[in-house]
């Protein structure tokens, strides 16, 4: 995923995170990645969501039976998706207003992202409240409108200005700048640019 | 709380927001389609803010 948009998930998580005492809202958010794709399932994401929300205040009674119960049979089993979904509702239900971020999309297996989004869907038709922020390939883009169809939708580029910031900062944190030159440095910025301005 | 989910975002979060590149992306927050988004006004229509991005200056490209 591009070095913009996980930067920009992280900083809405943290623009959030500042308001949520004195708007009292609840952040959960989520970066989707390439190498977790067995882990990051519906169900687990859905269950990391509900932690993050129930993990401000104490445990609901609700969460705290269902727990048990689960606990008792075959050895502690697993909540399913539709189990989860159930305990999700209510949590919501009972908060002022909950913000869900999930960065990178794409980087979810194919399969888990339909189902993803219809669980979100139900989310918002449960409480209409809830706001999501998403970030993923423009390929996604499909996907996302077919659950929401007045999604809003911002396309991200990078600037050049942010590619050189970024590329300076790395060449000065070199670990060999023995190993630079002036030439050399100006060079690796000029041809990044232009690659990236050829993307 | 394992329970729920083997997942650990926060965790994930931390790592991600140490490495974050400071001024990238601000001009996002200051969007009128993000301010919209993030107020309290209006119902399940305004609920989905989504950013789309191409790869290509990943970090990995940079590395």
């Amino acid at each position: 995923m591009p070095l913009t948009a996980r930067n920009i998930s992280s900083l809405v998580i943290d623009s959030l995170c500042d308001r949520a005492e004195e708007d009292n809202i609840a952040v959960a958010g989520l970066y989707c990645d390439f190498l977790s794709q067995q882990e990051q399932t519906t169900t687990n994401i859905m269950g990391a969501i509900l932690k993050q929300l129930v993990s401000r205040g104490g445990i609901p009674d609700h969460l705290r039976e269902a727990f048990q119960k689960g606990k008792k049979e075959f050895g502690g089993r697993a909540p399913r998706l539709a189990d989860l979904m159930g305990m999700l509702k209510i949590v919501i239900a009972s908060l002022p207003q909950v913000f869900i971020c999930l960065d990178a999309l794409d980087e979810c297996l194919p399969k888990c992202v339909p189902e993803l989004l219809e669980s979100l869907r139900d989310i918002t038709r449960e409480s209409p409240r809830t706001r999501i922020f998403l970030t993923g390939r423009p390929h996604v883009r499909e996907d996302v409108q077919r659950y929401f169809s007045k999604a809003v939708v911002i396309p991200i580029s990078p600037n050049p200005d942010d590619i050189r910031n970024y590329v300076e900062m790395r060449l000065d944190r070199d670990t060999e700048p023995e190993a630079m030159s002036t030439d050399l440095r100006v060079d690796i910025v000029r041809v990044i640019l232009e690659k990236i301005s050829n993307v | 709380m394992r329970w729920l989910s083997p997942l650990e975002p926060n965790n994930r979060h931390q790592g991600v927001r140490t490495e974050r590149f400071d001024g990238v992306g601000n001009w996002l927050l200051e969007t009128t389609e993000f301010r919209v988004w993030g107020c309290s006004e209006g119902g399940a229509d305004k609920a989905i803010l989504f950013c789309s991005g191409n790869p290509g200056v990943g970090k990995t490209y940079l590395r």
